[in-house]
């Protein structure tokens, strides 16, 4: 699992364009969207959406699904681990 | 009369990441900008004073360039043969420099972004008495950030405000200042 965590971090650095950040500044933990954690917004659940889907091969239908899904690195390495395709 | 509290630049070429971690270092969201907000932040983080984040009406903030998100742009055009970035897309506008630092410092005044032909001291001063012409505004952080490209830019800004100690705000003390 903690290679997985680490390639969704590495993944979501490149998608989200977050130049400069290393996997080491992300706690698997923290909230993905808001001050408080890594400060995502609305635009980036797109990217978020076609990262798993290009990657894993994960199709989210429901937005509503998304919100749940990222809400944390480790939120979403298990729901990865649970239903990759690839 | 409108003066200058304070002053400050980024020399051509920094490493704004490196600059970030020592300077600031508490605001995840800096990743996600592209370099002409980085250096507008990072320019704002410089000229911050305590108490920080009150909102305040009667701070404005004015940023001018002549580059605009060109930058960024070139970006975002790469990322469309592949698959157009919405994260670089929102970035595809000058005037994101002004709102990213209104939002980390909760000030609610004017804020704009001018792009003009070259740097003018004398449409920047205009520009900038002009956002004092209401009956809110007391100060404004007021910058030149000309991102034209990663690692090739011109970032300086002043704390300007009304009645103050410094030196006056004019075409002359802004030539001298960005000159020495």
């Amino acid at each position: 699992m903690e290679q997985l965590i680490n390639e969704i971090k590495l993944k979501l650095i490149d998608a989200l364009n977050l130049d400069g950040m290393t996997p080491e500044d992300i706690d698997d933990n923290a909230p993905l969207f808001g001050d408080e954690g890594l400060g995502l917004d609305s635009i980036d659940v797109l990217e978020l959406i076609v990262l798993l889907e290009r990657n894993y091969g994960i199709r989210l239908a429901n937005p509503q699904e998304g919100k749940a899904v990222f809400q944390s690195i480790a939120v979403m390495a298990d729901y990865v681990a649970a239903n990759r395709t690839k | 009369m409108l003066t200058i509290k304070k002053y400050v630049y980024i020399p051509c070429g920094t490493d704004l990441t490196a600059l970030y971690r020592a300077e600031v270092g508490d605001y995840p969201k800096f990743f996600k900008m592209d370099t002409a907000c980085k250096l507008g932040f990072l320019l704002a983080e410089r000229l911050a004073e305590e108490p920080r984040f009150t909102p305040r009406e009667d701070r404005a903030v004015l940023m001018f360039s002549t580059c605009g998100s060109l930058c960024n742009d070139r970006h975002y055009e790469d990322s469309v043969r592949e698959f157009p970035s919405p994260s670089l897309f929102v970035y595809t506008l000058p005037n994101i420099i002004t709102g990213e630092i209104a939002i980390r410092n909760k000030f609610e005044g004017e804020t704009s972004a001018y792009v003009l032909e070259w740097f003018d001291p004398e449409t920047f001063v205009a520009l900038v008495e002009q956002a004092f012409q209401d009956a809110v505004t007391e100060s404004a952080v007021c910058g030149w950030v000309d991102a034209r490209a990663d690692d090739d830019f011109t970032a300086f800004a002043f704390l300007v405000e009304r009645d103050g100690n410094g030196m006056e705000f004019n075409k002359e003390t802004i030539y001298g200042t960005v000159n020495q």
